[in-house]
């Protein structure tokens, strides 16, 4: 079997959660069919700059086929159609000004990808909102397996992409709350399956070289990923600062990850920067407990890693698929407002016990559905299925010149707002 | 803090977040949504308002003083402003020549960017309108902060004041009781007959409730009141840490040494550090007095009894005014 995996950002050194994801997953199915990633010649998320070569190179015994991004982002530009899009009732044409705007537009890959779609059996796109995805599954719709990475975003609500979800073969989602949005927004009833990511955890880890190397000697909380307002850390800092006040002899706060915003001057948080993959499983190994505070998540890997080695997760409660999966799980607590933050934090580190029972719950749940077998076996399964049955659904064209510009559909966030939210229990 | 009920492996996070909101309902008292605190700030924040609560003159001042700035000078521009002229001819003229104008270069521009300046002209004078008009609202607000940070700086001082006397008193107190602790342990040394012809109290070798003494009457007395003992015990200097001989001599007045602050003097200031004392005072014969002296400071070195100590071991203590005088 010959698989095209196409990913907007692809490298070792990419750490953006979908990026990652996708290189886990062509590494992963490397080991069962031909893979060949395509991809941008970017690294940075927010611009799209070239900043990696044209052609082909060779990324951990993976080939990957870089194409040139046509125009970098204009993100002022991307912001006010951004805010049309989302707040305003607009055109199906000013939602395609969005998705070009956003980037990261590449109609040489879009080229690539249309004519090569016989050599490939399967094209598996990660990542709905970008352009490649949308361009892509409307170039090979019977060959498409999509891998959304939703969250619950106003860009998931765009009409534009409704029919892509209802046009791919088969969706491949991170969660249960992540496909009842989709199925909420777009209707579709094609096969999907929740299957999320497994992680390269390590055979053993070593807390106390992290503790020493770092000089870290308290007991600790940690946060693991970029230092940013949009993943909620600015709440963060706001509630462990009164946690702090409020219990001057409980834990300390580790982040790990770049910054990208200021971090508060604080004898109890600690930034101790990006970490490799071993000194961040040492640091994950040495914490009592992961905070997880971003409202918008697909799947964090990071709680996935947490719960792998047997922390409990202590999540944002706004975030229905972490709140989902601690709850599934009973392998975390979650909050909503500071109180909670502060108790829930106080309970995982106060009274011992419950932070390992959680823990072990956590790691139990981690092995029955992200471990890597698990997940390649679900992949295999979902490609013979697509073998097996007809394509049934066609992707539905693209209205006329004239009604593509009736403004006529309603914002976005309007149309997530309407759709059912909460964590999935059952 | 109520510990959480988890038994052993089987347990539940939403169960367990019950009881997390329920002992956060427990110490809030009242579970108050978003809109109903927002509903009590404004109602603090209007009764910190209120003009009857705060009595300023410097506002009245502010008010008084208050300089209105005066409107800028009407200034529109329309696409008609440039031909504009009393001279009806003139006029004519101009829009007669108008297209020769054009020609020549693009007056349009100017119009827009003269029209979009006066624009600006009057929403600026109208932000700044509304800024003088909000700033006597700021004055007060901050004023009223100046009033009320003074007043809880007050509050404050009186209160630190407080605390200070307080553990003044308690200090005392805890001197007190160990120096009559004292006089109840070496109660055996004294004379029997004097013993019991004076407080009738009993001997550390007969049975006793702690912290009980007896009343000259036999009745028991709790140790709150220990006088009786201390009274009719006399001791060696060499025993105890209130250790000084408490015979009652002739006399049947309770004497009661009482501390007196000088003039702008606190407690604190009064009260030598413990175990060391201030020169004069911890070193001479009476400085450090039981709470129980009975004694004149001419009589405590001349009885022969035991040499002046330190206050450390005396346990007590004495302002160096105290004297003879003081006693009661």
């Amino acid at each position: 079997m010959k698989l095209a995996v196409v990913v907007q950002r692809y490298g070792a050194d990419i750490s953006g959660g979908a990026e990652l994801h996708a290189r886990y997953i062509a590494e992963r199915l490397a080991r069962h069919a031909d893979v060949d990633v395509l991809t941008t010649c970017a690294r940075d998320y927010i611009t799209w700059r070239n900043e990696l070569a044209e052609g082909i190179e060779t990324v951990n015994g993976l080939r990957v086929r870089r194409f040139p991004v046509a125009h970098p982002r204009d993100t002022g530009d991307f912001g006010r159609r951004s805010r049309v899009v989302f707040d305003e009732p607009h055109s199906l044409a000013d939602e395609l000004k969005w998705l070009d705007s956003e980037g990261p537009t590449s109609p040489k890959l879009i080229r690539f990808i249309t004519g090569a779609r016989e050599a490939f059996d399967f094209f598996v796109f990660f990542s709905y909102r970008y352009y490649h995805a949308w361009h892509g599954i409307r170039a090979v719709p019977h060959k498409s397996v999509l891998v959304p990475t939703a969250e619950r975003d106003p860009a998931v609500g765009l009409a534009l992409f409704a029919p892509i979800f209802r046009g791919a073969r088969a969706v491949m989602f991170n969660s249960l709350e992540e496909r009842a949005l989709i199925d909420g927004v777009s209707r579709r009833e094609g096969p999907g399956v929740v299957v999320g990511v497994g992680s390269a955890i390590p055979e053993r880890t070593q807390p106390w070289r992290f503790r020493k190397k770092f000089n870290v000697k308290r007991p600790f909380a940690i946060y693991i990923g970029r230092i940013d307002r949009n993943k909620g850390c600015a709440e963060l800092f706001e509630f462990f600062e009164r946690y702090a006040v409020m219990y001057p002899h409980g834990i300390d706060l580790v982040l790990v990850g770049s910054k990208e915003l200021e971090i508060p001057s604080h004898p109890r948080i600690r930034h101790v920067g990006f970490l490799s993959d071993e000194d961040k499983f040492d640091a994950l190994a040495a914490a009592d407990v992961l905070i997880m505070p971003s409202q918008f998540e697909s799947l964090s890997m990071v709680a996935l890693e947490a719960w792998a080695l047997g922390k409990p997760v202590l999540a944002n409660g706004k975030c229905d698929v972490l709140r989902g999966q601690a709850v599934r799980s009973n392998g975390g607590l979650y909050y909503e407002s500071f109180e909670e933050f502060a108790e829930a934090l106080y309970t995982l580190e106060g009274t011992g016990p419950i932070g390992a029972v959680l823990g072990r719950n956590g790691q139990e749940f981690f092995r029955r559905h992200y471990a890597w077998p698990v997940i390649e076996r679900k992949y295999a399964e979902m490609f013979d299925r697509l073998k097996r049955e007809p394509a049934t659904a066609a992707l539905e064209p693209l209205p006329g010149f004239f009604a593509r510009r009736q403004r006529t559909i309603p914002p976005a966030r309007q149309v997530v707002d309407a759709v059912p939210s909460g964590p999935v229990v059952k | 803090m109520a510990d959480l009920n988890v038994r052993s492996d089987s347990v539940d996070v939403e169960q367990i977040m019950r009881q997390i909101r329920a002992r956060i309902r427990e110490k809030r008292g009242v579970d108050y949504t978003e809109a109903e605190l927002q509903q009590l700030a404004n109602v603090k924040l209007e009764k910190f308002l209120d003009p009857r609560g705060v009595r300023s003159d410097l506002v009245e001042q502010f008010r008084k003083h208050r300089v209105v700035s005066p409107a800028p000078p009407h200034f529109t521009f329309e696409d008609t402003t440039l031909y504009e002229t009393h001279r009806g001819y003139l006029r004519a003229i101009r829009k007669l020549l108008r297209p020769f104008l054009l020609l020549f270069f693009n007056p349009n521009r100017i119009t827009d960017a003269l029209h979009t300046q006066a624009e600006i002209n009057a929403l600026n004078h109208r932000l700044f309108r509304q800024r003088e008009e909000l700033d006597p609202l700021v004055y007060e607000v901050i004023h009223n902060l100046v009033v009320e940070a003074t007043r809880l700086g007050i509050e404050v001082h009186n209160l630190k004041m407080r605390v200070e006397s307080l553990s003044s008193r308690l200090d005392f107190d805890e001197r007190r009781g160990r120096s009559l602790e004292s006089v109840v342990q070496y109660r055996r040394a004294a004379p029997a007959g004097d013993a019991r012809g004076a407080g009738e109290s009993r001997g550390p070798d007969e049975p006793r409730e702690s912290g009980e003494t007896r009343s000259p009457g036999g009745e028991p007395r709790s140790s709150g009141e220990p006088r009786v003992a201390a009274e009719t015990a006399p001791r060696p200097w060499s025993e105890g840490g209130g250790g000084r001989p408490e015979g009652r001599e002739g006399g049947g007045r309770r004497r009661r040494r009482r501390r007196r602050r000088r003039p702008g003097q606190t407690m604190g200031d009064q009260r030598g550090p413990v175990g060391s004392g201030s020169a004069g005072e911890s070193g001479s014969p009476g400085a450090m007095r039981g709470p129980v002296d009975t004694r004149r400071p001419d009589e405590s070195g001349g009885s022969g009894e035991a040499a002046p100590r330190s206050s450390a071991e005396a346990g007590e203590m004495r302002g160096p005014d105290d004297s003879g005088a003081d006693d009661q």
